[in-house]
């Protein structure tokens, strides 16, 4: 009967539901409360909400002199790393997807290897490798060691969208008596650009995000505002509040980002890209 | 048993479309009935719903003396053949048709004896050990089969399972189903669009249009002697020739008359003519019409004939008769009574 | 329409994708293997490195922390995506809203993964002050011996990682499978046991090991949260490096590391290629 269909399906709905209360709005909640409480009161134990709000968290955040010009930055090196990783990673995926060669295989298993050894050995070594060289705490060594580990999900997802399209709606293009630039800018173009824009969007976002190797190459001197936020958390004192406000600033602009590369890309696209083998 | 199914008002909604638009049919049991109709008209969607699989938005559906609509699918005790075969890919033959069984929690020793008796029955006792993968479509619809049938279903049902089949092992296939059915005596519904086969298999055929039951009946009753259009030009090919009618009689466009078997006034489409029904003469001048077409089909020879504005179908059959030439004249004999069809508010064209 | 295409062409092609990689990766992950065999007086091939890493306990424990902060998050996220997969396949709304805000996860950074631990489990946190009225005493959840708070920050990142493999495993088994199980008499547990899991399993295979690969270098999670003793190696990399200068350790470290997680990829490679000897899902 219709009624039992109906329960069973609001039963899985409230429990999915109750599971992203409980993981994504629980925790979302009291981020906001910690960037928006009153410091003059305090918001202290046993206290569950604060006795009072107020913007000041917000105040001393636009007032200090890291934070913004550590967000700016991100914002620039995260452009310029999807702009570069973008440019190298095309002509590969390009390869990858058209042609078969013998060693294919080969350069497949290469690509991944960034992925598999762990990102903390490549982010000292290049760490102490910069350092050699004088390149670290520059914005240009930031750059250079997060195109290490935005390259290979770039390559994948590029590959998985050009593989997506099917080789027959080219030929079949040919025939009809297009040329080949003509049946690659109407055809090919048109159906892989939402992928290619998926994948620079999420190349932003692991750029904009990225802390080990930012961290390793660019601080003190250079911060991101990835590295900024650790700042707050991981020396002696936890200032809570600013935290607060800069992880609002620096996931509020992501979140959306990433809604927006969401409903471009197909799921296994994005599996591909994030690192399914 | 007596596991004759009663279904009542059934209707189904999704969103924006109504699958299922009031049913009511009745089941005698141990008979085989066949849902036959175009894709989107409902079968399916009735199918499902009498085996749990999806709920009704409405309506009761009843077992003999025992409501279950409310019943979740795996206490109904009914068997299901699907197009897909959906064999357990990971588990061997053996447990496939094993796997009802153990869900009703029957000792070992017995599970082993009626698995292999399952077997035997299609055919594929030496086949226990393998792997679905391993076996041909018919095998995998086999097994389906000794799996749904282990159980002692109170229903089989049928989702169009040959639909997956070449066409002579269709044929071969739907022979074997029929006769383990018969044997078995099962209370069995079959779901397909293929009309031909709908005809070599049922008991009764339903004829659904739209969510709706359009027609019931015989296939000699269906085929010969159709109440509405639409089941006229879904089971086989027929000619629709709009005819005068005086009362009970009418006249056809190129003049003949004849009786009419079945007089109505209602909604009245026009005259059915099957193809073998419609003789053709050729004559040498005047006559009813000209051919434009023919077909030999072997055991038949099919014709088109444009007459009084129309093109006709006829249907001959082969043996060693000349086959007529294109813009042959032909008088066209009618048989001895004519059957008149009624317009269905569902089905449009089939 | 796959035409060949000349050498020198391809290479063109592939060179500034790979070579890129070739050059800020390959040579410091050779270097960093090379330079642990050098001793830290640095004359020439040494175990002597090796040796010092393998006799101390800091090391080892090191080591067996870094596989605990791999393996237990693993093995929580698996416990809860599993069955928000099989939840996801019963319900088709949870195409839509749902199905974007789940992954949101995987695009907080780490650092932000440990900030919510912190505000919510920590002494003074969230939940103590929820639980104290209750008069429920809270363990100590960060800087525990057991790591549980980095455990769960680390849970909490992966479990949408997961729950997209496993699901999209789910998804790809023919519905009739499960139909044709449920009205032979499975009720849905038996079903998502005796059919789903086993169907789906290359893909939560895949999941389990790509986690694991991706926790065994934390680094910022344990920083924020774990113990002080005994650290994971990811951490002991950078304090023997930045702080103490000593290099080849750090090259060891990273080297073993490294292996860890190749040596579990070639795991994952023999057991799909074993399964994919058998039947992908479906008829």
């Amino acid at each position: 009967m219709a009624s039992r269909a109906k329960t069973s399906q609001r039963l899985v709905g409230f429990g999915l539901y109750a599971y992203l209360a409980l993981t994504l709005f629980f925790p979302v909640a009291i981020v906001l409360l910690w960037a928006f409480y009153d410091p003059a009161v305090g918001w202290f134990p046993p206290d569950i909400v604060p006795r009072s709000l107020s913007l000041s968290a917000w105040r001393e955040v636009l007032a200090d002199r890291n934070i913004l010009p550590a967000a700016g930055l991100s914002l620039v090196v995260s452009v310029v790393v999807t702009a570069v990783t973008g440019a190298l990673a095309f002509p590969t995926a390009w390869a990858l997807a058209q042609f078969p060669f013998r060693l294919k295989r080969l350069v497949e298993i290469f690509i991944l290897a960034p992925v598999i050894v762990p990102g903390i050995v490549v982010a000292i070594s290049l760490g102490e490798i910069f350092f050699r060289l004088g390149l670290t705490g520059t914005v240009f060594g930031v750059i250079l060691v997060q195109i290490v580990g935005t390259l290979p999900f770039m390559i994948r997802i590029l590959t998985a969208t050009l593989e997506g399209i099917p080789a027959e709606l080219i030929h079949a293009a040919r025939t009809l008596g297009a040329s080949p630039t003509v049946a690659v800018t109407r055809i090919a173009l048109p159906l892989a650009w939402p992928g290619f824009a998926a994948g620079g969007l999420l190349t932003f976002i692991a750029s904009f995000e990225e802390f080990e190797k930012s961290f390793m190459v660019g601080a003190p001197k250079v911060r991101t505002l990835a590295v900024q936020l650790w700042s707050y958390l991981g020396g002696e004192v936890l200032i809570l509040p600013t935290a607060a406000v800069v992880t609002l600033i620096l996931l509020t602009p992501m979140l959306v980002i990433f809604i927006l590369a969401e409903r471009l890309s197909k799921d296994d696209v994005m599996a591909a890209g994030l690192g399914k083998l | 048993m007596d596991a004759s199914l009663s279904i009542r008002q059934l209707t189904k909604q999704f969103e924006g479309h109504r699958a299922l638009k009031g049913i009511d049919l009745e089941i005698p049991a141990g008979r085989l009935l066949v849902l036959l109709g175009p894709s989107g008209c409902g079968k399916t969607t009735l199918l499902r719903s009498i085996s749990g699989i999806t709920d009704p938005t409405s309506g009761e559906i009843w077992l003999k003396d025992r409501r279950i609509d409310a019943v979740p699918p795996e206490k109904r005790n009914f068997g299901l053949v699907f197009q897909t075969y959906a064999l357990f890919p990971h588990m061997t033959v053996e447990k496939n048709v094993a796997f009802g069984l153990e869900m009703r929690r029957i000792a070992k020793p017995e599970i082993t004896a009626r698995v292999k008796a399952a077997l035997e029955l299609v055919g594929l006792d030496q086949h226990a050990a393998r792997l679905p993968k391993q076996l041909s479509g018919g095998q995998q619809q086999r097994v389906a089969l000794a799996r749904a049938i282990v159980i002692e279903p109170d229903v089989l049902l049928f989702d169009e399972p040959l639909s997956n089949l070449d066409a002579k092992l269709r044929d071969s296939l739907r022979e074997d189903l029929r006769a383990l059915q018969l044997k078995l005596g099962i209370t069995s519904i079959y779901v397909t669009h293929d009309q031909s086969e709908a005809m070599a298999l049922g008991d009764e055929i339903v004829v659904m249009a739209d969510g709706e039951i359009v027609e019931r009946g015989t296939p000699i009753d269906l085929y010969r002697r159709p109440i509405y259009r639409f089941t006229a030009e879904f089971l086989g090919m027929t000619n629709v020739i709009e005819a005068q009618v005086y009362g009970d009689v009418a006249k056809l466009p190129w003049g003949e008359a004849r009786r009419i078997e079945n007089p109505a006034t209602q909604n009245v489409e026009g005259v059915a003519i099957r193809p073998e029904d419609l003789g053709i003469e050729p004559v040498d001048a005047d006559g009813h019409g000209t051919i434009t077409q023919s077909v030999f089909m072997g055991a038949s020879i099919h014709y088109w004939i444009a007459a009084a504005g129309k093109t006709l179908r006829a249907v001959t059959t082969g043996g060693s008769a000349p086959i007529l030439p294109n813009g042959q004249r032909v008088r066209l004999v009618p048989p001895p009574s004519l059957h008149l069809l009624r317009a269905h508010k569902a089905g449009g064209r089939p | 329409m796959k035409r060949g295409i000349g050498p020198l062409a391809l290479l063109v092609l592939l060179l500034p994708g790979v070579g890129y990689l070739l050059v800020f990766f390959g040579i410091p992950l050779v270097r960093v293997i090379y330079g642990s065999f050098v001793s830290r007086t640095g004359a020439g091939f040494s175990l002597d490195t090796w040796v010092s890493l393998f006799a101390n306990p800091v090391y080892m424990d090191g080591l067996r922390y870094s596989l605990w902060l791999a393996v237990a998050p693993t093995v929580a996220s698996l416990v809860i995506a599993i069955p928000l997969s099989a939840l996801m396949q019963a319900n088709e709304t949870s195409r839509n809203v749902f199905g974007t805000l789940y992954k949101i996860p995987l695009v907080v950074p780490g650092i932000v993964a440990g900030f919510l631990v912190l505000i919510i489990l920590d002494r003074g946190g969230m939940l103590s002050r929820i639980l104290q009225p209750l008069g429920i005493p809270m363990p100590r959840l960060v800087r525990d011996d057991l790591g549980v708070g980095a455990i769960i920050a680390s849970a909490w990142k992966n479990i949408p990682f997961m729950t997209l493999i496993i699901a999209g495993a789910m998804a790809a088994i023919n519905k009739d499978v499960l139909h044709a199980a449920r009205t032979l008499g499975a009720g849905r547990l038996t079903v998502l046991l005796r059919i789903q899991l086993p169907l789906a399993q290359p893909g939560i295979t895949a999941a389990v090991l790509l986690t694991f690969i991706g926790s065994v270098g934390s680094y910022v999670i344990p920083s924020l949260l774990g113990p002080s003793y005994p650290k994971p190696l990811s951490i002991l990399m950078f304090e023997q490096g930045f702080q103490a200068g000593n290099w080849p350790l750090v090259y060891a470290m990273g080297t073993l590391l490294s292996v860890v997680a190749i040596v579990v990829l070639l795991a994952y490679y023999a057991i799909i290629g074993s399964l994919g000897r058998q039947k992908p899902v479906g008829t």
